[in-house]
């Protein structure tokens, strides 16, 4: 390559150099970087290969790109003309690309991107939802151009800054311009680059140096690295625009050895800029003199620290020293420094090019331009996005993420690396930029954005990156060096169950500590991961250090098994389905007795937590616990000969249990099996309170029901029906008739109202009074066509009932699907049998005409920024109305209890449930407890069940009891260890009866397992429990 | 030079541009604690006890690195600053051995004398310790790192005092250790053991062999001298006990509290059994003791002796490098101007 010695060549190479590469017939390309992991050489070849085979090797061109971006569909590649996106393409695909594409114009319709959520096929890169919403100025050239060919960059206006730097601007008109387009340090800090140039400038000293700080390092950042390997001639070209500006003639490049590609790409770059006289003296015969040294640095983390990486390039070891001096006024050498990040130097050239008003166009008022973050993590998309300040999480997790990883439940995100903090879901909706990160305790940092998801244990992450900040530590400073040490070993202790509960206080000492004495950044901000999760995730550390327990599920030593810790009534799992593998039903369901008296009916109706959280889900699909169970359940129901015999009574105390629903009859069950005299009180005609009057007969059948209470009776325990406490009998007689203790079961039976106008007409229902008079075979006339509000099981419930009453159902929900209480199984079986569902629908007014109702007026709502609660508020959207006809309106809105009967003394919250002490269940009352729906609101069969086991541990312990549960085992669950035994196949899909014979009457819809199935299923489980 | 004037703890202080706050707080007699901090080094704020608050800065401040400015407002007594201190100590302490009962530098440590000041008498942050061999291998002074506090004065001196560079920082976070190079014996490093790193080290971690179990630093007698080696003339202090000298160190003096290997270490002759406390005559052929007059007299009779019998150029002088300048300039003077002969020379070192 011949010099180019002044500007007229340069623009006449580039003007060549544009017109080849805007010529072309048929162009490839490919990543090359990133890719490689997954085989995208192999990829390359085969290209070369197979256009050699077909001889049209001189007219297609394969280029070797750098990161597209789009990592978790490696190896991509893009097919010009046409921007044809082509995904995951393997060796065996390249044929078929070239015959087909390359040669034929067809598409290969399944290496195309299809959108998951709407099964659409996208050709083109940029109409894909990740690429849609960034805005690409840093990664401009990545994924466009060979990284490696100088005349490439220059084609797509490469140098074209520099040109104009050197031909219009002075030093401090390029000073004053990126001054004004606001751009701030992008390797964490924020400092604004113009202020730092021109700090530089007008030190004293006539030797000056710009280095470039490529040694990035932050666990799960890597745009850095990308932007060297994909455009490495945007960092020469910044550091000469930076050269000129602050009067220096020799840069710096720092690069870390551990990015082997990076440093082989910038090595071409600068050797290209100095074969093209780019580089070196008298640049372009204009008197500019600029050198490019690259430094190799060895992978400290802590090099990263300005000063410790002029220390490192000085020869010395990398070390932060106090400042002042900055590197401004005594960097390198003692000669004034600037030092910019690999992204901040990307946009230079940009900005020069395309002014500072463009730049500062985006972004937020004080963070103007782009970010690019590196998503990881539990997301689907994982990948390099670059997007402009004041985007939210929420944006870029789910929008061009993809969301989180087998649809999870978003728990937090981690930000800005070792420095950074996790950010909870509450804060989803916070526009990003330097200042709102920090203020809530994380950092944009090097933009490193790790998702994670309820199984990620938050002590555990802190514990993480303590750990490394441990190992990077340079150990100068006393609170680094042994701070840090220290809170490794608190937290450590915590994810192992040692750790005391002082500990959390030491900890939180130390981390403030630490962070307010320490040398440099990276001491000052390790701190920050322990500060932000205990600060959101308090319960999560106290979990570990009070109940020795990790709610994720990650620290071994603190968890039995996913699925038995996560059963509210804490039933061993994994033992009934090891059981149940082995072919022992009948030991499987004592196992499950111990803890749960109606295994039948859990089998049907339980919202199995367990199998949320089974890790089989993570390869396929989780164990189907909930039929396991309701295997077992039946088969003894069909099997035994005789039901339980009685109980022997051996304490004289006597206790009355008021509700009969699952709170109370567990209770019972306990408080029996312990030897009390149990008497049951039940205001309706048949025991089973919710269990018999709310789930619809087609979920549980009246039948199983009575069967499992038929067996708690034959223990011992006395249900008295058609007795309402108040009524029948006054509150304190039950104390004169010589109970020692009584217990408040009575649920969350009434319904609450909307509070809109037209709630009183007639062919209006309340969720659970509807359901309980269809239960109880009361005749309901819905008429044909009925709305029903709410998105609760209750309106699921009132909707599926409706339609076996043979009317057209409308559910409507004031926000969107995702946010639907209902058991996801039962909204997919509601859709299956033809319910209508209208998301994001809030109904104002009910209207009616001669009293009777005809429809309903709606608003269209959006859903707006999460509250407290951590679920996004529905917006009604002004304008929307809209009116619905219906003969009838399901209101399923929620429920309440009814506490009349109770003497005034009882405290009651404001909520309307009755307060009593989270230990003990006891009320203010002596000798009064309350558990189940009446305590805590409307909730869940099986946590009713555990209410009613801690409560009767709790009464037995008031009437001088030990408070141990009489456990009955007669095996202990086998343990499996042989992996092989490990089922590979997918899970059973539960059996049910058609949709058609659904509809007409109120059958059971699901059937339970063959013996075969139930066996086979049971052997899908890890076994976690043995976590070897 | 231009001065400044600023404000700490109340007090107005006006000091040449260029101070520290550490400095300048002190000559005020105001001390802030300081482990790293050591006039004669380039000042690192590694230790971070010395941490102040300075109005208008979110940071706490390193005051030995940070010069003043006019204007400043210091406060080196704060709750937050306290707190910062006593962070330090405990941190220290949490991976110290305690063993103050037999240390020798009890009584002159820094650590035990801020924990004093702090009452701090063990650390809430229990943990890891090290347990390092202790380095005795080299004759002059012992190396138990299990002591050090990584303050990295002794790095300093040796990197930019003697311009040595035999020790350096190595490993990484806790495991942080100063160590020569691989963590070979001193001997085999550049190191030339003149002690620098023993003078710096404010707790117990170098420690000079000879004063081992020979006294506390409270029963020592100070005494100034000039070293005798040679002719620079460092200021020196003996620290005696029971007329034995078991220590030497220097403060100030023309070596600046610098001294070489000999002056440091190499004090053991004073005490020695084979050391000459007399001059001896040869008296047929064997050496008895004899006064100053009867030795010089032996002398003076016998070079008259050799110069009458062979002429002045017959004898040579041989002076030491012990002695001073003047002592030398004197002697060949003698012989040159009283003998007569130019035959005069020098061992030049020890």
């Amino acid at each position: 390559m011949r010099k180019l010695k002044d500007l007229a060549q340069l623009k006449a190479f580039q003007k060549k150099a544009q017109a080849k590469f805007n010529s072309y017939w048929k162009r490839v390309r490919i990543c090359l970087t990133g890719c490689r992991a997954y085989g995208a050489e192999d990829v390359r070849d085969s290209f070369l290969k197979e256009l050699k085979k077909k001889k049209v090797q001189n007219e297609i061109e394969v280029v070797e790109t750098g990161c597209h971006g789009f990592c978790a569909r490696a190896p991509v590649l893009v097919i010009d003309p046409g921007e044809i996106f082509y995904q995951r393409v393997t060796v065996e695909d390249v044929p078929s690309i070239v015959e087909k594409t390359l040669l034929k114009d067809e598409l290969i319709d399944n290496l195309l991107y299809h959108n998951p959520e709407t099964g659409e096929k996208i050709i083109r890169a940029s109409d894909i939802p990740f690429y849609r919403k960034q805005t690409r100025i840093v990664l401009r050239n990545l994924g466009q151009i060979d990284p490696k060919n100088i005349s490439h960059y220059l084609a797509r206006d490469g140098y074209s800054a520099f040109v104009k730097v050197l031909t219009e601007l002075s030093p401090e008109q390029v000073i004053e311009e990126i001054k004004q387009s606001g751009l701030r340090g992008r390797g964490g800090a924020g400092f604004p680059t113009g202020l730092k140039w021109e700090l530089t400038r007008k030190a004293k000293g006539s030797k000056k140096y710009i280095i470039c700080n490529a040694d990035e390092g932050d666990p799960g950042a890597f745009m850095d690295r990308a932007v060297l390997e994909g455009d490495p001639h945007s960092i020469v070209e910044g550091l000469l625009i930076a050269g000129y500006a602050i009067g220096a003639d020799e840069g710096y490049i720092y690069v870390r050895a551990e990015y082997p590609i990076a440093v082989q790409h910038v090595k071409i770059a600068v050797k290209q800029a100095e074969e093209h006289g780019l580089l070196g003296q008298n640049i372009l015969g204009t008197g500019f003199n600029f050198k490019i040294n690259i430094k190799e640095g060895a992978g400290a983390f802590v090099c990263g620290e300005e000063t410790a990486l002029i220390a490192s390039i000085e020869g010395k070891r990398g070390m932060p020293r106090p400042r002042p001096p900055f590197p401004a006024q005594s960097g390198l050498w003692a000669k004034p420094t600037s030092i910019n990040n690999v992204e901040t130097l990307a946009n230079i050239a940009w900005i020069i090019l395309n002014g500072a008003k463009k730049f500062s166009s985006i972004g937020t008022e004080k963070s103007k331009g782009t970010k690019i973050f590196s998503l990881a993590g539990k997301v689907n998309n994982t990948g390099l996005v670059e997007v402009p300040f004041g985007i939210t999480l929420r944006e870029i997790i789910f929008d061009i993420g993809g969301g989180v990883l087998r649809e999870k439940k978003f728990k937090a995100a981690q930000m800005g690396g070792p420095s950074g903090g996790c950010i909870p879901a509450r804060y989803l909706d916070l526009p990003l930029d330097y200042e709102s990160l920090v203020e809530i305790g994380s950092m944009v940092g090097s933009g490193g954005l790790i998702v994670m998801d309820e199984a990620t244990c938050m002590v555990e992450i802190a514990r993480f990156f303590m750990d490394f900040v441990q190992d990077e530590s340079c150990g100068k400073c006393t609170p680094c060096r042994i701070g840090t040490k220290r809170m490794l070993e608190i937290l450590t202790r915590a994810t192992q169950g040692r750790a005391e509960e002082k500990d959390l206080s030491l900890l939180l000492e130390l981390a403030s500590g630490v962070k307010d004495t320490s040398l440099c950044g990276l001491g000052k901000t390790a701190p920050n991961p322990v500060l932000s999760t205990m600060q959101y995730f308090e319960d999560e550390y106290k979990a570990h250090v009070i109940d020795k327990r990790c709610p994720a599920f990650a620290c071994e030593a603190l968890y039995i098994s996913p699925c038995s810790d996560t059963c509210p009534a804490r039933t061993e799992v994994h033992g009934y389905v090891a059981l149940i593998a082995e072919g022992m039903f009948k030991e499987a369901l004592e196992l499950i007795k111990e803890t749960n008296p109606f295994p039948a009916i859990c089998g049907r109706v339980c919202h199995h937590p367990c199998e949320a959280r089974c890790r089989r889900g993570d390869i396929d699909q989780p164990v189907a616990l909930r039929a396991l169970k309701r295997f077992v359940a039946d088969r003894e129901l069909e099997w035994r000969t005789s039901p339980p015999s009685a109980v022997k009574r051996t304490k004289k105390e006597k206790v009355a249990i008021i509700g009969s629903g699952p709170a109370g009859l567990a209770a019972a069950h306990q408080l029996v099996r312990m030897g009390y005299g149990v008497t049951v009180f039940e205001s309706l005609p048949v025991a089973g309170g919710m269990l018999v009057a709310g789930i619809p007969n087609y979920r549980l059948p009246t039948e199983i029901v009575q069967l499992e209470i038929e067996d708690i009776e034959a223990l011992g325990v006395e249900i008295k029906t058609n007795t309402t406490i108040g009524k029948d009998i006054s509150f304190d007689d039950l104390f004169k008739q010589g109970y020692k203790a009584i217990l408040v079961a009575v649920g969350a039976t009434t319904f609450k109202k909307m509070n809109i106008p037209g709630e009183d007409l007639d062919g209006v229902y309340f969720g659970l009074d509807f359901l309980r008079r269809v239960n109880f075979g009361e005749r309901v006339d819905l008429g044909k066509s009925v709305i029903v509000i709410g998105g609760g099981n209750v309106a699921v419930d009132s909707a599926r009932t409706a339609r076996r009453l043979g009317c057209q159902v409308n559910l409507l929900y004031r926000r969107g699907r995702e946010e639907m209480l209902a058991a996801r199984e039962e909204i997919e079986y509601a859709l299956q049998e033809k319910v209508g569902m209208d998301f994001l629908v809030v109904v104002t007014e009910i209207i009616g005409q001669n009293g009777k109702v005809v429809g309903a007026k709606c608003l269209r709502t959006k859903l707006g920024p999460m509250d407290i609660t951590g679920r996004r508020q529905p917006i009604p959207i002004e304008g929307s109305e809209f009116t619905l006809k219906a003969d009838s309106v399901i209101v399923a809105v929620g429920q309440g209890s009814d506490l009349s009967f109770l003497p005034s003394k009882v405290g009651i919250s404001k909520r309307g449930t009755i307060v009593v002490d989270p230990e003990t269940f006891a009320t203010n009352y002596p000798g009064v407890f309350a558990a189940g729906d009446v305590v805590t609101g409307p909730a869940t069969v099986i946590e009713a069940i555990a209410a009613g086991n801690k409560v009767a541990i709790a009464i037995d312990k008031y009437l001088g009891g030990t408070g141990k549960i009489v456990k009955e085992r007669v095996v202990k669950p086998i343990l499996v260890k042989s992996e092989k035994l490990v089922s590979e196949k997918e899970r059973h899909v539960i059996p049910t009866i058609s949709v058609e014979k659904r509809i007409a009457n109120f059958k059971e819809v699901e059937l339970p397992y063959s013996e075969e199935m139930a066996i086979e299923e049971a052997k899908r489980c890890l076994k976690c429990h043995l976590k070897e | 030079m231009k001065q400044i004037s600023l404000i700490i703890d109340g007090k107005e202080v006006r000091v040449a541009k260029g101070t520290t706050i550490l400095e300048a707080a002190k000559s005020v007699g105001i001390e802030i604690p300081h482990f790293c901090y050591y006039p004669e080094l380039k000042p690192t704020a590694a230790c971070r006890m010395c941490l102040v608050e300075v109005e208008g800065a979110k940071d706490l401040i390193a005051s030995c690195a940070f010069q003043v400015a006019e204007g400043m407002v210091v406060r080196t007594q704060t709750e937050r600053v306290i707190k910062a201190r006593k962070l330090v100590i405990e941190l220290l302490l949490s991976n110290h051995p305690l063993d103050c009962l037999t240390c020798e530098s009890n009584g002159a440590c820094k650590l035990q004398k801020y924990a004093y000041q702090l009452r701090i008498s063990s650390s809430s942050y229990q943990g890891e310790r090290h347990s390092y061999v202790i380095d005795e291998s080299n004759p002059f002074f012992i190396r138990d790192y299990n002591k050090c506090i990584l303050c990295g004065r002794c790095v300093m001196a040796d990197k930019y005092v003697q311009f040595i560079g035999a020790i350096d920082y190595t490993h990484r976070g806790f495991n942080t250790k100063i160590s020569s190079p691989f963590d070979r014996p001193l001997q085999e490093t550049p190191c030339i053991f003149c002690g620098e790193c023993v003078a710096v080290c404010p707790v117990g971690a170098l420690m000079e062999k000879n004063r081992l179990y020979k006294g506390r630093i409270w029963e020592l007698k100070k005494v100034n001298t000039i070293c005798p080696y040679c002719g620079v003339g460092c200021s020196i202090t003996l620290w005696v006990k029971d007329n034995e000298v078991i220590r030497v160190t220097s403060e100030g003096g023309v070596n600046k509290g610098s001294l070489c290997v000999k002056g440091r270490f190499g004090y053991d002759f004073i005490n020695h059994s084979d050391r000459l406390t007399t001059p001896l005559v040869r008296k047929k052929g064997k050496l008895v003791e004899a006064s100053w007059e009867e030795a010089i007299k032996t002398v003076a009779d016998n070079l008259h002796k050799v110069k009458k019998k062979f002429g002045a150029s017959a004898i040579a002088g041989l002076s030491s490098a012990k002695c001073t300048n003047e002592e030398n300039y004197l002697f060949q003077k003698m012989m040159r101007a009283v003998i007569g002969t130019n035959n005069v020379d020098h061992c030049a070192r020890l």
